[in-house]
């Protein structure tokens, strides 16, 4: 048993293991990076089709477009704890476990960050397009804009959970 | 040939009506919409965004977590959240200081 424990190429600890593990950070920053880059992009297109009309609401109108920075910081925290634990293997011996445990933190938090996204998005042109006639909407859209972005927050939780087991 | 010529001087006088228009308007309009105060609070969260969240972890990993990651990273996206707010609470006061000075402005015109 002690053989099929240690090293490399055992076990335990395949040769392949690290494949997840950086299956995981990649998952992670192109997922999270997708949501944010369509949050950004879908809140910008609202942005400037205010910005025509009432150019004094911009710096509230950014708001979501901050929130979108902050899914790709989830994304990026993830993928750079993740890397933190992946070693060569003459000095680390990296178990298909931690493998796949660091593949459901990245993809928990890449998926979790493209659905916060896509809200953020969608909800920030409309909710911008509509506070430029209703100034009341303002407080409904941050609260919405919130709570979208809690959902990326959720998937960060899980995945620094899920990180520190290993 | 006779239909071009008929067309140019129409298209000259329109496109010299829309440019002398969309001059005057950008004028008159792009001096007060962008305060320089708005632009350095714009630069100063867009630095605070790239550089608290991962200038606290690298910070805090070694200093106080003793190299417990996890930890470093929860701080990461807690500062994150706490520029967010801290850029509401900043949006939100510029536009009661907006109305005040509309508010002043219009006493001062009565």
């Amino acid at each position: 048993m002690a053989t099929l424990m240690e090293g490399p190429g055992s076990e335990y600890t395949p040769k392949f293991a690290p494949f997840f593990g950086m299956a995981g950070i990649a998952s992670a920053m192109i997922f999270g990076c997708l949501g944010a880059a369509y949050g950004t992009a879908k809140s910008g297109i609202g942005i400037a089709g205010v910005g025509t009309y009432r150019p004094d609401l911009i710096m509230k109108s950014l708001i979501p477009v901050v929130m979108s920075g902050i899914i790709a910081v989830y994304a990026l925290v993830i993928a750079v704890l993740i890397a933190s634990d992946i070693g060569p293997p003459p000095q680390q011996n990296y178990s298909l476990f931690t493998g796949f445990m660091h593949l459901a933190a990245g993809l928990s938090v890449g998926l979790a960050g493209l659905a916060a996204g896509y809200a953020i998005g969608i909800v920030g042109d409309m909710g911008v397009r509509s506070y430029m006639q209703q100034s009341r909407v303002f407080v409904g859209m941050v609260l919405i804009l919130i709570f979208g972005e809690v959902l990326g927050l959720y998937g960060l939780i899980v995945g620094l959970i899920l990180q520190s087991k290993s | 040939m006779a239909a071009t010529r008929r067309n140019n001087p129409s298209e000259k006088t329109t496109s010299d009506a829309q440019g002398a228009s969309s001059i005057s308007i950008q004028v008159s309009q792009t001096a007060p919409a962008v305060p320089a105060s708005v632009i350095y609070k714009l630069l100063g969260f867009t630095l605070a965004m790239i550089c608290i969240p991962i200038g606290s972890y690298f910070l805090s990993v070694d200093v106080f977590f003793r190299g417990n990651a996890t930890y470093a990273g929860a701080l990461a996206a807690i500062m994150a959240n706490v520029v967010l707010f801290a850029y509401i609470i900043v949006a939100m006061k510029e536009d009661q200081t907006d109305r005040l000075e509309d508010e002043k402005k219009r006493k001062k015109a009565q």
